[in-house]
């Protein structure tokens, strides 16, 4: 039997030991204190009565001469008090007997009692002594359980029932709770019919009238299947933390490979660009005098394109830097951030003429690197997108949809079909030919990254020729969330 | 513009603070395109090449002989045999380099390469652009900054801490 040690034994109630609120059991070898003190005293008041009508009679007989009537009459009314005395102590005896017959008969009826409210429990319930460790009382689970009679178990201990090693713990959390005066509970594992059946046993001390522990009373419930789920839901926890560790792992191992792959491309892909472009430059600086019009106009596509691939790999980079970093958000002055986006624009773009509105009081709780990157993309597209416009008007503010409120990047450029609208924030996809407006494909899709690690929603609104507007969120019930095609809500 | 980097093979010893560039590039097509980006900028100053780490790293911190004392490093990450973050601690460790100006001219915008480079102690971070025209404009403002506007205390030859 396993069964926790005294020393890891707990309290449970029982402040006071050596209470009245023992059992009723009666503890052996008491001895029966009922003493007739009443008929000892009935005893010597008749003595006395005798005596003294003894001592009066000589007196009377010595005063009066008439000796022989004294003693006579002494006699008599001795014999008259002992006769007295006599019936009165036949009778108080007869009492006292039926009494005490009585009180066995009642002892007898509550012992009854209890025994049948103790064998009519599915717990099991026993009581030994402290000095030599034999049972005193068992109860009928007790008996079924471990197929010893009440009558045998009496003359024997925990060593005649249980194997050693578990009689002996027994035996020590027995004297541990002796020793402790007060209730205890263990856990203890018992062999039965049913194979290995664990119990929480409250045990607790009975003392006898000088408040000393005679006897240990054991109360013991199975919680066999209570442990047994409470293993199972060990067991299942563990494994769920295995399978989010393991799954943690592989997150991190492919968000590792994304990181390398990113870098390399950072690196290495770069390079080569750079030295073509930086070549064919060379071509057109040193040796243009030997190239003719079509000649020059071949390096200037090279380049062109060399351009456009530097691009996309920035692009893809950011792409892939919009779902590696880590989110911190702020608060952020998202108007601020479009002043300076279209500040940058028109730096780089001079002869455009394009006038961006920015509203009022936008701000938000993002991570202000990527949302910076967000504007610059729907900005961008939007500077880029009212090319052909006369009077190009770019607007950033917010406003109110299906009882959320979104900030809106607006153009009046060229818009596109709401038929391809769900290509839209797809990775390479375009809704215009590179000869009419250049670009990689790739700026929505970091858009819609963006939006999505903050929990937000993104869509868009658009006719030909009549503009677009891109709404977007950056709150929701999900702050983070995994890499993951934006799915653009549409709305008519 | 020549066919190949005009690497200086033997080991530049013995030069004193004046205004010799140590570039630390292991692409020859990019030693050719740095040298002409610095040629059209009219910037004249030496140029030393190191192909590797370790090559700048016996340029600068020689076992024997003077060590050399550039005005300015420019200083790749991605190097053969030990790269340039490690360069670049060995500069700052050591008592003769730790002043020199190092400026980390690479291809990454790595988050954790810029902060690296900061951290062990660069003095500007570059990233190099891909088209030629802008390329050419950083090396002109480096050229301008790091070698004419800037005090360099390369030429301390006691540190005072």
């Amino acid at each position: 039997m396993s069964s926790s040690a005294p020393s890891s034994a707990t309290k449970t109630s029982d402040p006071e030991p050596g209470s009245a609120a023992e059992p009723s059991w009666e503890e052996p070898d008491r001895p029966t204190g009922a003493a007739p003190t009443s008929g000892w005293t009935t005893l010597g008041v008749a003595t006395g009565s005798a005596v003294a009508v003894g001592v009066l009679a000589v007196a009377l007989g010595a005063a009066t001469g008439w000796a022989t009537l004294a003693g006579l009459v002494a006699v008599v009314a001795d014999s008259l008090i002992l006769l007295c005395y006599g019936g009165a102590a036949v009778r108080a005896g007869r009492a006292q007997l039926r009494e005490r017959a009585a009180a066995e008969l009642d002892a007898q009826a509550s012992h009854n009692q209890l025994q049948k409210l103790i064998d009519n429990t599915a717990a099991v319930i026993y009581m030994k002594r402290i000095d030599n460790g034999r049972y005193l009382l068992v109860n009928r689970e007790w008996e079924r359980l471990f197929k010893v009679d009440r009558a045998q178990v009496i003359d024997m201990t925990d060593q005649g029932v249980f194997p050693k090693e578990l009689a002996d713990q027994l035996r020590e959390n027995d004297l541990w709770t002796a020793e402790q005066g007060r209730t205890v509970q263990f856990e203890e594992t018992a062999q039965t019919d049913r194979g290995p059946r664990t119990y929480v046993s409250v045990k607790f001390p009975v003392f006898d009238s000088s408040a000393e522990p005679y006897a240990v009373c054991g109360i013991s419930t199975d919680i066999t299947e209570w442990k047994q789920a409470e293993a199972e839901a060990r067991r299942l926890a563990a494994e769920l933390e295995t399978r989010v560790r393991n799954r943690t792992a592989e997150l991190e191992a492919s968000n590792k490979e994304l990181d390398a792959f990113a870098y390399t491309v950072s690196h290495d892909l770069r390079a080569p660009l750079r030295s073509l472009h930086g070549f064919s430059q060379a071509l057109q600086d040193d040796y243009t005098d030997r190239l003719d019009d079509t000649g020059r106009e071949y390096l200037r596509r090279l380049q062109a394109n060399v351009a456009r691939m530097g691009h996309m790999i920035d692009d893809l980079l950011n792409l892939s830097r919009s779902t590696r970093v880590e989110l911190g958000r702020r608060d952020v002055d998202l108007g601020a951030i479009a002043d300076e986006i279209a500040e940058e624009l028109a730096a780089v773009d001079p002869q455009r003429q394009v006038t961006v509105v920015v509203r009022e009081g936008l701000h938000a709780h993002a991570d202000p690197q990527l949302l910076r990157l967000l504007l610059q993309n729907l900005i961008g597209n939007a500077w880029k997108f009212t090319g052909r416009n006369t009077e190009p008007v770019v607007e950033v503010g917010r406003c109110e949809r299906d009882d959320q409120t979104f900030f809106v990047v607006r153009d009046n450029g060229a818009g596109f079909d709401m038929r391809y609208a769900d290509k839209l924030f797809t990775a390479f996809q375009r809704l215009h030919p590179a000869a009419e407006f250049e670009g990689t494909g790739i700026g929505l899709a970091i858009v819609a990254r963006i939006v999505h690690r903050h929990g937000g929603r993104v869509f868009a609104e658009a006719a030909p020729d009549q503009g677009a507007s891109f709404y977007f969120s950056l709150e929701g019930h999900m702050t983070e969330q995994p890499a993951q095609v934006a799915q653009p809500a549409l709305v008519a | 513009m020549t066919t190949s980097p005009s690497t200086e093979v033997q080991n530049p010893s013995a030069t004193p603070s004046d205004g010799t560039i140590l570039l630390v590039e292991d692409s020859p097509d990019d030693v050719l395109l740095t040298q002409r980006a610095l040629r059209k900028n009219n910037i004249c100053n030496r140029v030393i090449v190191a192909t590797d780490g370790e090559q700048a790293i016996d340029y600068l911190l020689p076992r024997e002989g003077k060590p050399l004392v550039p005005e300015l490093i420019l200083l790749d990450i991605n190097l053969p045999k030990v790269n340039g973050l490690d360069v670049l601690r060995a500069i700052r460790s050591n008592e003769s380099t730790r002043y020199v100006s190092v400026v980390v001219l690479t291809t990454s915008n790595e988050e954790r390469d810029i902060v690296s480079s900061y951290n062990l102690g660069a003095n500007s971070y570059v990233r190099k652009p891909v088209e030629f025209d802008n390329f050419l404009e950083a090396v002109r403002i480096l050229g301008l900054y790091w070698l004419l506007v800037n005090q360099n205390a390369a030429i301390i030859r006691a540190p005072v801490e």
